[in-house]
């Protein structure tokens, strides 16, 4: 049995496909009588069967080190050979159990989440697209199939950030997150169609081999390299193409636990599978490296100073992606992978708990929250365990991915690196203590005098995420991912927990023991400002690329209405002009007719002998 | 075998137009049926069409006026083929979408098919003379067509579509006849390189005449003014028919007659070609961001998206001109089903205004199926993967960009800002609160959406599976570049060329002497 499952793990994508494709006689206006309810019903069915068939598949790849590949041919033209290849492999369908696993958990939290909603097929069929795309993705060992999916994911977004879409909020969400999505591929499309005539594949694995040996120019294989990165970069939210992730959290909120959780470690994955070309620019590495930083410090800065419970968490997403991007551009792909793991688990446990709270108070905006700890216990609990797990906390999985991204930083001499990720680290558990504790800790305000814990639809995926996130140490014990604890460095391990515990006692001071009256006080006015306004990004692209295309587009049309066409109606005009004006000519006088012959034909006799008559004179 | 396409549609025409007491729903159900029988032979042809053979095949032959050089020759490959499959297409989608009630349908279908015969009958003409013919006569039916069922300065779009087309015909022929007269041919019968033993003067000026021509035609920036209005005042399915086909006479005529009559001029031009395809493809798009009537951004869109196929042309690599060939029937296709949806939207909501359409996704008082077509639609051509467009873009960039990095990378960004109009568009029509005072639209009909439906699933299959696209074309592309005599290699050195296997052995590819080969003495495949 198991061996034909791994056989045809090339299915695993079929299922979710199939899934979308089901909802279709549930659209609008084909059956009616049963309501939208059954097309979420065969999706969770078939994300069950995907997530089974992965977890079997997976078993029987697992400890054995030889991937196996699978092709499919696609199109063959003109000398250009496209075939579709997949590999797999432990890693990639470890990460289909993943997303298998998330998604089936999100699914069967927007049946208790959206159980008024109207869209159901609409949303299961886009949810199942998106596992469908992720899985085919992680399978796929190919450039060019990658940005592909890539982009058909982008649709994806457009349409499940768009679900709600008469809200004006969602619209100009579904379309930035769109175009800055849109953006970073086709910076990705321009560096796959230039990378070919270099490497002759678009094979990763080929790829790989490759940049071992390759020799190229150093300039050029700069540029590539950035253009890669840049593909990544959006599906990362990293700055300056970060603002989608925080618009599209108008989308409904069971899509975001899938989005923030594993969709926009997408790019991170790109990223890894094409570390070794990166690796052959330094110029590359360190703008991987650059971007990281920037927004792994920033947006954690910034997640620190946000009042809507959303935000706090889409811009964490942003910043573990950075820390990610670090580890790409200080050739750890490894470590990056790790953190990609605990970070999809954390987030989603801390994504469905703040879904399990705005359900019932009705609100994202957490200065009307507090007082929460004894009315919502388990959500609490959850949101605790997701935060523990992905911050550098021992035992949970987060601390053993920072400490693999911290020692591997500090064994190539990269110590200011080291210092950043610990940095980020304490910001990030003093980001997370502040949240949980204006959420739970306080006293309750309006909003939230009455606030039960949530239909058990919603409780209990976000309880099995966080004991996931629990085991997850277990998990990896038994997967070999954990190192010897000889191996292990005491220096790093004891400084990634001391920032820990440092970010996570400061927020708790301030948010939960209250020992200042106003802690956002303690900040100046115009810096808060700053990361509360998001650095002012949406002005800057509002005033700068936005402004540019809008202007250009109305020149380009006036050009067009007023010279280009104009010249075509002047032209014309003139000619009817000339015509109207030329009637007058005709007086009926017949001396005037002969004096006009005469004279065209004096003229034509002239012309038509100059020759002699220059040798004349 | 190809004078069926024209025979059809002509005795079909005349039949509808002169026979005693035909209602107009009879009309209507007759046009469907004459241009449903060139659809099918269409598929007879590409049944019986010989992939191994990338030169002209079905041939045809009948003299005419021999003493003038005209002949009715006709004869078809990859190139033509799918152009007729396109044009046997969109012909019955368009009848399939003209309003029911339409005035006048007796003279409106008639007209409708003349213009399906002329336009099949100038991709199969294997001669220059009846080429041009062809070229000029379904000038006069789409005239009445824009100039009588037309919307608003219908008059005005009419004339300057008439006057921009007469004037790209006299320009053509006058292209045809100096290449006739100067090279001493003996008739107007079509060879490939005809233009080679000219000297290189003589070729880029009659090359220049050609690309003027057929630039009016496509057309290409700054030769396109006609396009938004006449697009935008015709109704819907002459519009599609415009779009959809009669702009693939341009890139026809281009590829056919440019690049197939003066190689060596082309390829002197090629990148200032190149560069003219990416100015067209940006100015395109970025004006289409500008525009609030969806129907004339729609029709700003054809004008940057063929922009691409003359990229691919000018690059001269199978690869590109395989994918620029691909490109004029996924273009096609595409714009057809967007024109199709705008009129529907135009006739249920009344208004075709960016500003005031809004929330057509509404599942119960909205246009729930046409919405979603529409996004289909408006992803297929910002060129999304998974669709056609996306399939022929890429290869064209692909086969390009070794050649023209600078030029491909700017197309690249054009697809980019298709996306953004499309965003725009979408965003607005099919997003955003129905107003439910002015929502009463009348119900769309399984026959008002069948058109879309075709299309739809064309453009997914062809997505996913473009082997059925692509192999039409490619022999013959490869063909059309291995009859240039010339060494190209000093235009497209480029290692990935060398590394690709050649389609044509070198050998034979660079004759040392230019072929003239007429078509006639070619071996007729059954």
């Amino acid at each position: 049995m198991t061996p034909i499952l791994a056989q045809t793990s090339w299915l695993i994508p079929l299922y979710p496909l199939m899934g979308a494709l089901l909802t279709i006689p549930w659209s609008p206006a084909m059956i009616r009588r049963t309501g939208p309810r059954p097309a979420g019903y065969i999706n969770i069915v078939m994300t069950a069967l995907a997530l089974t068939h992965s977890l079997l598949a997976f078993l029987a790849f697992w400890g054995k080190s030889s991937p196996q590949f699978f092709f499919a041919p696609w199109l063959n033209v003109a000398g250009l050979n496209l075939t579709i290849p997949l590999e797999a492999s432990a890693i990639t369908l470890g990460a289909c159990v993943l997303i298998t696993t998330l998604n089936l958990l999100a699914q069967l939290y927007a049946v208790g989440y959206l159980e008024m909603d109207w869209g159901w097929g609409r949303f299961f069929a886009m949810m199942a697209l998106f596992e469908a795309g992720l899985c085919a993705l992680v399978l796929c060992n190919s450039l060019l199939f990658a940005y592909m999916l890539l982009e058909i994911l982008t649709l994806g977004t457009y349409l499940l950030v768009g679900f709600w879409y008469n809200q004006s909020l969602v619209v100009t969400g579904a379309r930035d997150a769109f175009l800055t999505k849109r953006v970073g591929d086709l910076v990705l499309l321009m560096g796959v169609l230039a990378i070919y005539p270099l490497a002759h594949t678009w094979d990763f694995r080929e790829l790989a081999a490759w940049a071992q040996t390759a020799n190229v120019d150093p300039g050029l294989i700069t540029l590539i390299s950035i253009g890669l990165i840049a593909g990544p970069m959006s599906k990362c939210a990293q700055f300056p193409l970060h603002l989608w992730l925080d618009e599209a959290m108008e989308g409904p909120l069971p899509s975001t636990i899938l989005r923030n959780a594993v969709v926009v470690t997408t790019g991170v994955w790109v990223l890894v599978e094409l570390e070794p070309v990166i690796a052959l620019s330094s110029t590359a590495s360190a703008f991987a490296i650059a971007v990281g930083t920037v927004t792994a410090i920033g947006a954690t800065l910034i997640s620190a100073a946000q009042i809507d419970v959303k935000r706090v968490l889409s811009y964490l997403s942003s910043a573990y992606m950075g820390l990610m991007f670090i580890a790409v551009g200080a050739h750890q792909p490894g470590a990056a992978l790790l953190l990609a793991l605990v970070y999809a688990l954390g987030m989603a446990a801390l994504v469905m708990g703040a879904g399990s709270i705005i359900i019932n108070i009705t609100t994202q905006d957490l200065t009307q929250m507090g007082g929460l700890w004894g009315r919502r216990p388990v959500t609490a609990l959850a949101m605790m365990v997701g935060a523990a797990g992905l911050v550098a906390l021992p035992p949970l999985g987060g601390f053993w991915a920072m400490l693999s991204l911290v020692s591997g930083l500090w064994d190539s001499d990269r110590g200011l690196l080291v210092a950043i990720v610990l940095l980020v680290n304490w910001l990030t558990a003093f980001s997370l203590a502040r949240l949980i504790g204006l959420i739970f800790a306080g006293k309750t305000q309006q909003m939230t005098i009455r606030a039960p814990e949530p239909l058990w639809l919603i409780v209990l995926p976000m309880a099995i995420v966080a004991g996931f996130t629990l085991h997850l140490p277990l998990v990896m014990a038994q997967l070999h991912l954990l190192p010897a604890w000889a191996e292990v460095s005491q220096d790093m391990a004891l400084l990634l927990t001391w920032s820990s515990i440092l970010g996570a006692a400061v927020g708790t001071l301030l948010y939960v023991n209250r020992v200042v009256e106003h802690p956002a006080g303690l900040v100046k006015k115009p810096l808060q400002n700053l990361l509360a306004y998001d650095f002012y990004t949406p002005k800057l692209y509002r005033n700068t690329f936005v402004l540019g295309v809008d202007m250009l587009s109305r020149l380009t049309d006036w050009l067009d209405r007023y010279v280009v066409d104009g010249v075509v109606n002047a032209v014309g005009l003139a000619s009817l002009f000339s015509g109207e004006t030329l009637k007058y000519g005709n007086t009926g006088q017949l001396q005037f007719y002969v004096l006009t012959i005469s004279l065209g034909v004096a003229l034509l006799g002239v012309l038509m002998n100059w020759h002699a008559l220059t040798a004349l004179f | 075998m190809l004078t069926p396409l024209l025979l059809i549609p002509l005795v079909g025409a005349i039949a509808i137009g002169f026979w005693p007491g035909l209602t107009g729903k009879q009309a209507r159900t007759g046009a469907l049926v004459v241009s449903a029988l060139p659809l099918l032979w269409t598929i007879w042809l590409f049944i019986q069409f010989d992939l191994s053979f990338g030169g002209f095949q079905f041939h045809e032959f009948l003299p005419w006026l021999p003493a003038l050089g005209l002949n009715y020759e006709l004869s078809l490959d990859g190139l033509s083929l799918l152009m007729v499959a396109l044009n046997s297409l969109i012909t019955w989608i368009a009848i399939w979408s003209s309003a029911p009630d339409i005035e006048r349908p007796r003279l409106f279908y008639s007209l409708l098919l003349l213009v399906s015969a002329g336009v099949a009958g100038a991709f199969v003409a294997q001669n220059l003379m009846l080429f041009f013919l062809l070229y000029e006569i379904e000038l006069v039916p789409l005239y009445l067509l824009i100039a009588i069922w037309g919307g608003e300065k219908k008059a005005y779009a009419a004339t300057k579509f008439l006057l921009y087309t007469a004037l790209s015909g006299a320009l053509m022929l006058a292209g045809f006849l100096g290449t006739v007269w100067l090279t001493g041919a003996k008739d107007f019968t079509y060879y490939a390189v005809m233009g080679h033993e000219l000297p290189m003067v003589w070729q880029v000026v009659l090359l220049g005449l050609l690309l003027v021509a057929f630039g009016i035609k496509i057309p290409l920036v700054p030769f396109h003014t006609w396009l938004p209005d006449t697009y935008v005042s015709a109704s819907t399915p002459v519009a599609m028919m415009l779009g959809g086909v009669l702009a693939k006479l341009g890139t026809y005529g281009l590829f056919r007659f440019g690049l197939g009559l003066f190689p060596d001029a082309w390829a002197e031009l090629s990148p200032y070609l190149a560069v003219w395809a990416a100015v067209s493809v940006l100015y395109g798009a970025i004006t289409a961001i500008a525009q609030k009537d969806i129907k004339r951004m729609v029709a700003y869109s054809s004008i940057g998206h063929m922009g691409y196929v003359l990229l691919g042309g000018a690059a001269m690599t199978d690869l590109a001109l395989t994918g620029a060939v691909s490109q004029m029937v996924s273009h096609g296709i595409i714009l057809a089903i967007l024109f199709h949806l705008v009129g529907v939207i135009e006739a249920k909501v009344g208004t075709r205004e960016l500003d005031v359409l809004n929330g057509l996704m509404n599942p119960v008082r909205g246009l729930p199926m046409v919405s979603a077509l529409l996004v289909l639609g408006g992803m297929a051509s910002a060129g999304i993967p998974g669709l056609v467009g996306f399939v022929t873009e890429f290869l064209v960039f692909q086969g390009s960009y070794a050649v023209y990095p600078v030029q491909t990378l700017l197309g690249v960004i054009g697809t980019g800002l298709t996306a953004v109009y499309f965003v725009i568009l979408l965003n607005r029509t099919c997003f955003g609160k129905l107003d439910n005072a002015i929502a009463y639209f009348p119900k769309v009909t399984f026959s008002e959406k069948l058109p879309a439906y075709v299309l739809a699933s064309l453009i997914l299959f062809l997505g996913i599976q473009p082997n059925w696209l692509v192999k039409w074309g490619e022999p013959t592309a490869s063909a059309m570049l291995a009859a240039i005599p010339i060494a190209i290699d000093t235009v497209v050195a480029d290692e990935v060329i060398e590394a690709l296997p050649p389609a044509v052995d070198p050998s034979e590819a660079l004759p040392t002497e230019p072929v003239l080969v007429p078509v006639a003495s070619l071996p007729s495949l059954p």
